[in-house]
């Protein structure tokens, strides 16, 4: 892992330097990806917008003022590229896509009526859930990120819990 | 299952979520010992928090791949050249008060040269004017010639409409004000270069125009006489301070 700051990461990159922005993407992709993710609602579409994302921040670098706004910066560009994406797309992903870690029952997608309802929720509700749960369960770190307030944040989470379980529920499962 | 409380779905969830203070988490509490569908509601809810947790791991689990490609993609790109901002918003504003500037400055000049009784030498004239404005841009000499611009101004319009000599005068403030504060070296060629085109037009039209000119001076100096003289020679003596 690379030690610099992210200021200094970013100005390295400006000169075109890949390693410099190798630690950036090594620092940022995690949260890229989980944001495209919950736009989307489906891992495959997810990677590809998420490396769009992290390409396109790496071509556009110089217009990058403040080096230390990096993280910010490059998921407002992930989300704008996911949320352009869906609405080019109808209709919406019928399930998030994600593969089982073990491989002990191969063709089983892991939890598979979960990823279904997840994929059945708005993507302004989903966003919000997929990244507190997939990322740490903290709201003050999901509110920063996507630049809104943690009351708005507990808000939108509160809705997804709530439409998530009465999906489950109708649909005769429990998770 | 049975059924939560309507009123207390909400509490739950935020139970769930930690969203509730002491006083409301108590409260919670004591409906939930009382209340077997409020407690399947949040045993369930806490369930499906663990799916998803359980979900994000699987999640993750593949993000390392992900990067890799990520950085691999990479290879194939580069940091776009950024655009340095040539255009400037405002020269349209600029070249407009050049314009009115150059007008003005002529009319004055055209004002002393028609009568004063030798001819006018337009060439002579030309040069005069390029100079002046070019020298007027220049870096170093900007502000002492915001001063020059705004005193010619008011002298050369003196005797016309008090409207529009305010109205010329804020406008070749502002802009000369924000041209002053621009990056000189990107801005200076530019306006150079068109302020050369300017002064040629100007020129043009003023050859096409002199015989009207000098008509309509004809007859605003048998409308006002002695006054018009005595403008026309201090806006002559004003040229001679702006070419000195």
């Amino acid at each position: 892992m690379d030690e610099r700051s992210d200021n200094d990461l970013v100005q390295a990159s400006r000169q075109g330097d890949r390693t410099a922005y190798a630690g950036l993407v090594g620092r940022h992709y995690g949260e890229v990806f989980l944001v495209c993710l919950g736009v989307l609602g489906n891992v495959h579409d997810a990677e590809d917008v998420a490396q769009d994302a992290m390409i396109k921040g790496f071509e556009r670098i110089r217009q990058l003022r403040q080096g230390s706004q990096f993280g910010g910066w490059v998921i407002a560009i992930a989300k704008n590229l996911s949320v352009n994406l869906l609405r080019s797309r109808r209709p919406a992903p019928t399930t998030l896509g994600i593969e089982p870690i073990s491989h002990e029952h191969p063709g089983e997608a892991a939890h598979e009526d979960l990823q279904w309802a997840v994929a059945q929720l708005r993507w302004d509700l989903r966003l919000p859930l997929v990244m507190y749960y997939f990322d740490g369960q903290n709201v003050k770190a999901v509110a920063e990120k996507l630049d809104i307030s943690t009351s708005g944040v507990y808000q939108k989470l509160r809705t997804a819990v709530k439409e998530l379980h009465d999906i489950l529920t109708m649909q005769g499962d429990t998770p | 299952m049975n059924r939560p409380c309507p009123d207390r779905r909400d509490a739950i969830v935020d139970y769930m979520l930690g969203a509730l203070d002491a006083r409301q988490a108590g409260a919670l509490r004591e409906h939930l010992a009382e209340c077997s569908g409020c407690r399947e509601y949040l045993a369930s809810l806490q369930e499906q928090s663990e799916s998803l947790i359980d979900l994000g791991r699987e999640v993750r689990s593949g993000m390392a791949a992900r990067q890799e490609r990520v950085i691999e993609a990479l290879r194939e790109v580069a940091p776009v050249r950024s655009h340095t901002r040539l255009a400037l918003p405002f020269l349209g504003g600029v070249l407009k008060t050049a314009v009115a500037a150059v007008i003005v400055l002529a009319a004055g000049i055209g004002i002393g040269r028609w009568t004063a009784p030798r001819p006018v030498d337009v060439e002579q004239l030309r040069a005069d004017l390029e100079s002046s404005i070019l020298a007027s841009l220049a870096p170093a000499v900007q502000q002492r010639v915001l001063g020059q611009v705004d005193q010619r101004l008011l002298t050369a319009l003196s005797a016309n409409d008090a409207k529009l000599r305010a109205d010329l005068g804020r406008q070749v403030h502002e802009d000369l004000c924000l041209l002053a504060a621009q990056s000189r070296a990107d801005s200076e060629e530019l306006v150079r270069l068109k302020f050369g085109e300017l002064v040629d037009l100007i020129e043009a039209a003023r050859s096409t125009d002199r015989q009207q000119v000098a008509k309509a001076l004809d007859q605003i100096r048998m409308q006002t006489g002695r006054g018009l003289y005595t403008l026309a020679v201090r806006a002559n003596d004003s040229t001679a301070d702006l070419r000195n």
